[in-house]
């Protein structure tokens, strides 16, 4: 027992890096016991192909935040690399000349914006604001509507699948595909390995370690011992600028395509992560590697909400904001500890004071995590009575093969619905003699309109909303509870297009919501039988 | 502005005033949409109350400079509130769930019965109220009583604060079509009843701190908490109080953003609003670092945000492309206020006295 306290004593600094790592690893194990879906390897690799961008921008959050400033930007920033590197590469630009182009643009503006902390002594807080709302604001100069990425070198980056050695036989033996990870999670990974060592082992991290903390008494110190205080916060906020537009990259990597509206909030999830790996936000003491574990419990969270199905997605955000309070609290008390250890006359009553903060603190805490629990389990509760299918997430799979079928038998519109809050899968035949088909499987319908309407409907649809042009592109997400998943096929004019697309979402291109719009009034409904 | 200058002892404290350089920013806003936007000044007088796009600029501001009001009190303690964009979303989503309720039940029919409502106009706005005054309390009792930093501290209900807006609503926009209720933002009475509800809280708060010893109280901790904890002020309770009523503020302006457009969506009022009130108490020369403030120059802040947004649209420039030009005033106002600037113009006015510069 000593023994134990002896190694906590010791170690204390490493104790809320470590809480969080094995708060990660026990949800996900947690999660694996109950879901059977996430035993599989591939959503364990899931969870750094959907974070990557955070670990990036994470990795130079942390650093600024040891300096003890903090960077709103980053969201505008990703959202402004992944519209101007689509913009650049639909008009022709060398994608390498473009990847290089965004990181200098992320540079510079990093860079501005640390030299009006350092020169005119602005509130990191209001210099990064005004540097969000620029780079969020010149998105739409640049372009009103979501740009798509349709370029080779781009598509090989994004989505090499790099296989894991040792888990590719095993997984292969048991029947499923091998699990793999995308280049930007090894980017990732080799920019944290060089700035874990950067900051344990440079004068450069040694210095940014002093600059933080202490409400800015630190700094002052670090000045008068001849540290460079302003090169070094200078270089902080500058290679933050350029992990945003490396995480901007690797984020239109992976979705494909460039919006202003893309990654909204970024920057609290960031903030978060960061948090929650162990990092103070006065500055001076953490780590890059907790940042890592920060990342990965907000990534766990979000796989458990997904696979858990009847929680909405909004369950993210409360659940972060309360385990960042929770991170928050046992910082707040083990600062207090330090100094109050430093008080030489800490006398009883501070002692006892501080206990009373402590059991407030995990008081709150548990308080907290109880409301959440038993609102959570009242709530799948009620949901679990009321719509029992609606409980297990849909399965969503678009039958491209059926559709195309269709068309072969002479429809010139095949289109599937697919999810929703009743959990539906029907598939639609629209024929140019004004006969429309629809089928969920088990019930089958038939309406009758003239041929027509069906024409003004295809020319509507082909030319008012462009259906055959580049502007309209597979999207696809996990749709949410009260969206649907949709996949429209396309023949007309000599000419065949399928895309499919998710409600509900920004990613969605304008035109295809308006040729749902125009598809949707024609369409019989599928009554089930009771 | 420093051309027309003559060295007299009232030019002085002209510029020495806290609200010359909101009101100068003001100025130059109005002067640049009277030489550019034709037909901005006209005020129209439809059945006896009064349009245009000066009326506009005080309607669309009323919620900015509602949140300006708890704001600047939060900043005077050395504090700031990042929550309130997300305290007015779940004032919106309480007053929205309980005129209309059938969000809850997972299904939307359309209520255009303007008449109805499920709870009477007061219990609406009272609970709505109370709701966000307890989010004010909680961001007090973590900044005053768990020292956390107040940054961190209301950081946390910013993030959460709109997950627990639409698990209110369920996550649906919830229509509101009770008519009474969208006259707080629609209304008028010569002037748009939501610039009284702003007259009058600030009438109440301004009377509050400069009538009442509060007001110092809550300078006396921004510039130093340790020795007003010292001189015998209680500088937990008047943190805690200053939260409290940002909380409120926050809640009105949730009511009045809600009303305005007839929805209480969960997702968007309020977004990035609190950066407005933030730069409107920092435009108004309240200093982040707490100290003396300003209710006035404040709302003036506001009006100057609220100027630059009227005028842009005026101009055509797009929703989303004036977060830019927001931006490069923000700049503008960072450099006027820097040291350097300061420094500059001081310079300018003490060595070259007399001489026309």
């Amino acid at each position: 027992m000593k023994r134990v306290g002896e190694f906590f004593a010791k170690n204390r600094h490493f104790i809320p890096l470590m809480s969080t790592a094995l708060l990660a690893l026990t949800a996900y194990g947690i999660g694996a016991y109950l879901f059977v879906g996430m035993r599989n390897p591939q959503v364990f690799f899931n969870l750094f192909r959907n974070t990557s961008w955070l670990l990036i921008s994470g990795i130079g959050m942390t650093l600024v935040i040891l300096t003890g400033g903090i960077d709103l930007s980053v969201s505008g920033v990703v959202a402004l690399t992944t519209v101007s590197s689509a913009v650049l590469l639909r008009d022709g630009m060398n994608p390498w000349l473009v990847i290089a182009l965004m990181l200098l643009m992320g540079m510079s503006l990093g860079a501005i914006m640390g030299g009006f902390i350092i020169k005119l002594k602005v509130q990191p807080f209001i210099a990064t604001l005004a540097g969000m709302w620029f780079a969020r604001g010149m998105c739409f100069f640049i372009s009103d509507d979501a740009v798509q990425i349709d370029n080779y070198i781009f598509h090989i980056l994004g989505k090499t699948k790099i296989l894991i050695p040792g888990l590719m036989e095993l997984s292969l033996s048991q029947g499923k595909s091998a699990p793999y990870i995308t280049i930007p999670v090894v980017v990732a990974f080799l920019l944290l390995l060089v700035m874990i060592y950067v900051t344990q082992y440079t004068s450069f991290g040694r210095t940014v370690y002093a600059i933080g903390g202490n409400e800015g008494r630190n700094e002052q110190s670090a000045r008068l011992m001849g540290l460079p205080v302003d090169r070094t916060k200078f270089l902080v906020y500058t290679f933050n600028g350029f992990c945003s537009a490396l995480a901007g990259l690797s984020f239109c990597l992976f979705v494909e395509s460039g919006h202003g509206l893309y990654a909204p909030g970024f920057e609290l999830d960031v903030i978060a992560s960061v948090v929650m790996g162990g990092t103070m936000l006065t500055g001076g003491s953490g780590y890059v590697f907790g940042t890592f574990f920060g990342v990965l419990v907000l990534a766990v969270t979000q796989a458990l909400i997904q696979f858990i199905g009847s929680l909405s997605s909004w369950w993210t955000k409360i659940v972060i904001g309360a385990l960042t309070l929770i991170f928050i609290g046992v910082q707040t008390v083990l600062a207090n500890r330090k100094s109050g250890r430093q008080n030489a006359e800490a006398t009883v009553g501070a002692v006892a004071k501080r206990r009373t903060q402590l059991r407030l603190a995990l008081g709150a805490g548990v308080l907290l995590v109880v409301v959440v629990a038993g609102v959570s389990i009242s709530r799948s509760g009620s949901v679990a009575s009321v719509d029992t299918s609606a409980s297990a997430p849909c399965v969503v799979e678009f039958r491209k093969a059926d559709a195309d079928n269709l068309i072969q038998g002479g429809a010139v519109m095949a289109y599937q619905r697919v999810a929703g809050p009743q959990c539906v899968d029907e598939l639609y035949a629209i024929y140019p003699d004004g006969r429309i088909t629809g089928t969920d499987g088990v019930n089958t319908v038939e309406k009758q309109v003239s041929p027509d309407e069906i024409e003004e409907m295809l020319v509507a649809i082909s030319v008012e909303h462009a259906w055959f042009t580049n502007e309209i592109y597979d999207t696809y997400l996990t749709p949410c509870r009260q969206c649907f998943a949709h996949y429209i096929l396309i023949s007309y004019n000599g000419q065949e297009k399928g895309a499919t697309g998710t409600d509900g979402t920004t990613a969605m291109p304008p035109g295809y919501a308006f040729a749902l719009a125009e598809i949707r009034p024609l369409l019989p409904e599928i009554t089930s039988a009771p | 502005m420093k051309k027309n200058m003559k060295p007299s002892f009232t030019w002085r404290t002209i510029t020495e005033s806290r609200l010359f350089f909101p009101l100068l920013a003001l100025s130059l806003i109005l002067l640049f949409d009277f030489i550019f936007i034709p037909g901005f000044f006209t005020i129209e007088n439809r059945d006896g109350n009064l349009h245009g796009s000066l009326i506009d600029i005080f309607r669309n501001g009323s919620t900015v400079m509602l949140l300006a009001i708890g704001m600047t009190l939060v900043i005077a303690t050395g504090g700031v509130d990042l929550s309130v964009g997300a305290v007015m979303a779940i004032a919106a989503s309480v007053a929205g769930i309980l005129m209309n309720p059938s969000a809850l039940k997972n299904e939307v029919f359309f209520v255009t019965d303007p008449t109805y409502t499920f709870q009477p106009l007061w219990v609406v706005i009272i609970s709505a109220l109370l709701i966000a005054i307890l989010c004010g309390l909680w961001n007090g009792f973590l900044v005053a009583y768990m020292r956390i930093q107040p940054m961190v501290a209301t950081l946390i209900l910013m993030i959460s604060g709109r997950g627990i807006a639409q698990l209110i609503t369920n996550g649906l926009r919830v229509q509101i079509t009770y008519r009474p209720y969208s006259f707080i933002g629609q209304g008028w009475i010569i002037l748009p009843f939501s610039l009284y509800i702003v007259a009058i809280v600030l009438a109440i708060t301004w009377f509050m701190t400069r009538k009442t010893a509060i007001g110092m109280f809550i300078e006396s901790v921004g510039t130093n908490f340790r020795s007003s904890f010292f001189s015998g002020i209680d500088e937990k309770k008047i943190k805690l109080l200053v939260y409290t009523f940002c909380g409120f503020c926050a809640g009105i302006a949730g009511l009045v953003a809600s009303s305005n457009i007839k929805t209480s969506d969960a997702n968007n009022i309020g977004l990035t609003t609190e950066l407005d009130a933030i730069l409107a108490v920092v435009i108004g020369g309240t200093s982040m670092a707490g100290g003396r403030f300003s209710l006035v120059a404040s709302m003036v802040g506001a009006l100057v945000m609220q100027a630059i947004t009227q005028s842009m649209y005026a101009i055509g420039v797009p929703a989303f492309a004036l977060q830019a030009i927001k931006a490069v005033v923000v700049i503008l106002v960072i450099i006027l206020f820097s040291e350097q600037v300061r420094g500059f113009i001081r310079g300018i006015s003490t060595s070259k006295k007399g001489v026309k510069s």
